[in-house]
């Protein structure tokens, strides 16, 4: 269970630009073992509520609690070796690193056969890959599909994905919603994923609509149906405000 | 004959435990302490210099040549010249290298000059590594310099390493390229406390469809120095690029040049660089998989320089 209790982040003034609100006194419990997906319009904050959670950002103020231990001041590596894992929108591009090299700090082990045998449960990763250095040579997709990979190598009890479908191919898209799914129930892992993709809100047991930094909507799917029903314009454009068509929800 | 500290050294410049299969010579303190030819490798010493010649047979196939050089011996300063002959056709590997062991307070040095006669169709992959170890104060110095010259359709692939341990150090490698050849240089240097490393690459692109490739990646701690230039010549329709990259820790400082000539108008020059630390995202990442940030941070750079 991960609980957000009042959680705030403001983003410094910069530059002459004045300090914003970006994740505006945000509570909210994930149950265990729940699929939740994230959604809402370009610059609503789910990236930052993410990393807030890994302890990327910093919380201004509120609380965060995993399983009732206060996770607030651990950092990025404590809140790692707590149980929660998170696949970034953007994926850090290195010079020499390999996947072999992510893949086996997220599994705590080199041994050959073990990250064969992870790179196989993740099923949508060349065993290729392996050897790869993680680079600016990596197409988008690639990258997606190791920075997911090294989610799964953590066996986290809170997994986040941060747009794990952007640039993934249409045939890979169901394959990487059913591993998740079968991650979730497997393991009992909580899966938080931020997409805009109908498949991937399709298979969540519930849904957050996030907007100003506030959790505009919150619903288990066969309510939230209304949200999904008309895939050509949003119906939510009087919670959501965002722009026409902004591709959150299509 | 090979005492815990030359072991140690060898392991540390050629992955040698002991002595090497295949032909080799070893040198210690100036003076030679094995040798060993075979069918197709001839190592004689060199007609002019200190030194020594090494004639690989055209059509040598898959053999290797070790050629590591230890020191050992305060106040010592070893300079050696050394000319390999890579016959037409060959493909072989040669691992050379040099390790120091400074146990006193007087300084220790090698400057080794490399020429590499890689004839038509020949291919060859060098290996060099310098390294200095020891608990003395002695200053260690290494200054290794490379002269490779490419026939038509050679190709070379030159790996050269110094990580850590050398004070100073002032390196220079120059290529000139005839028609077809391929070079490929990968040169990784770390320094650290107030250690100084110095780099100058001149490579002349002189035969149409020739192509080189120098790549550095150079890590810097504490307040050392480094200083790297790189000067690409192209005379003829060909290829030509630089990639350096220095990662700055603690106060080091880096001056990077890399330098591009066209002398003809279908050359194609590029080159990167970059100076910088360690991005945040590579961290982050690495820590949000679990390592303490001091853990990332050697990961990362560990990688870098592989
Ligand atoms: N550290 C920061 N400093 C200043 N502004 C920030 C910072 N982090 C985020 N922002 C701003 O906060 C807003 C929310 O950004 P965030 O990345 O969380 O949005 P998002 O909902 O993930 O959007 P997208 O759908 O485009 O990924 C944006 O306007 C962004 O520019
Ligand atoms: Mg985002």
């Amino acid at each position: 269970m991960l609980e957000l209790k009042d959680l705030t982040f403001t983003a410094p003034e910069d530059d002459g630009a004045p300090a914003r609100t970006i994740i505006d006194h945000v509570s909210y419990t994930f149950e265990k073992g729940l699929f939740y997906a994230v959604t809402g319009p370009n610059g609503s904050g789910k990236t930052t509520l993410a990393k807030l959670v890994m302890g990327i950002l910093p919380a201004e103020s509120g609380k965060i609690l995993l399983d009732g231990t206060d996770i607030t001041e651990f950092s990025i590596s404590e809140r790692s070796r707590a149980g929660i894992a998170y696949g970034f929108q953007n994926s850090a591009r290195f010079k020499g690193t390999t996947f072999r090299d992510l893949l086996s700090i997220a599994a705590g082990t080199d041994d050959e056969e073990e990250l064969v045998r992870i790179i196989a449960r993740v099923g949508i990763c060349s065993l290729d890959f392996l050897d790869k250095p993680v680079d600016a040579k990596l197409s988008g997709g690639e990258i997606k599909k190791i920075e997911l990979a090294t989610v799964i190598a953590r066996n986290p009890r809170v997994a986040i994905y941060d747009e794990p479908d952007t640039g993934i191919d249409l045939w890979t898209i169901e394959p990487m919603v059913d591993l998740l799914k079968r991650e979730q129930e497997s393991f009992g892992t909580t899966t938080i994923v931020v997409s805009h993709n109908k498949t991937f809100l399709e298979a969540a047991d519930r849904l957050l609509l996030i907007k100003g930094g506030k959790i505009a909507y919150e619903g288990k799917l066969p309510e939230a149906d209304s949200l999904l029903a008309d895939l050509s314009a949003c119906n939510y454009t009087t919670i959501c405000e965002g722009e026409d068509n902004a591709g959150c929800y299509r | 004959m090979l005492d815990a500290i030359d072991k140690e050294l060898l392991r540390s410049v050629a992955d040698l435990e002991g002595i090497p299969k295949g032909a080799y010579n070893i040198r210690k303190n100036g003076k030679l302490l094995g040798r060993e030819v075979s069918a197709n490798i001839e190592i004689d010493a060199h007609p002019d210099q200190e030194g020594i010649m090494v004639r690989i047979a055209p059509g040598t196939i898959n053999e290797s040549v070790h050629i590591p050089v230890i020191l050992s011996q305060a106040g010592l300063h070893d300079v050696v010249y050394n000319t390999f002959i890579i016959g037409e056709g060959a493909d072989v590997t040669i691992v050379a290298g040099c390790g120091i062991h400074c146990g006193g307070s007087k300084s220790e040095g090698h400057e080794g000059i490399h020429e590499f006669r890689v004839e038509k169709n020949a291919r060859v992959r060098y290996v060099e590594k310098h390294v200095a170890i020891g608990p003395g104060k002695g200053k260690r110095i290494l200054n290794p310099t490379t002269r490779v010259f490419m026939a038509e359709n050679a190709w070379a692939e030159m790996e050269l390493t110094q990580l850590g341990g050398v004070d100073e150090a002032f390196r220079v490698n120059e290529a000139t390229l005839s028609a077809g050849s391929s070079l490929m240089i990968s040169e990784r240097v770390m320094t650290e406390g107030d250690q100084t490393a110095s780099s100058e690459n001149r490579l002349f692109l002189e035969g149409d469809g020739s192509r080189a490739n120098m790549v550095s990646r150079s890590v810097l701690k504490g307040t050392s120095r480094q200083d790297l230039k790189v000067n690409l010549v192209a005379k003829a329709r060909c290829f030509g690029h630089i990639e350096c990259d220095a990662i700055l820790m603690d106060r080091a400082i880096n001056k990077t040049m890399p330098a591009l000539e066209a002398l003809h108008s279908d050359a194609e020059l590029t080159h990167e660089a970059s100076i910088g630390k360690i991005a945040d995202d590579q961290l982050m990442k690495l820590m949000s998989l679990g390592l303490d940030y001091d853990d990332a941070v050697n990961r990362i750079i560990q990688a870098f320089l592989k």
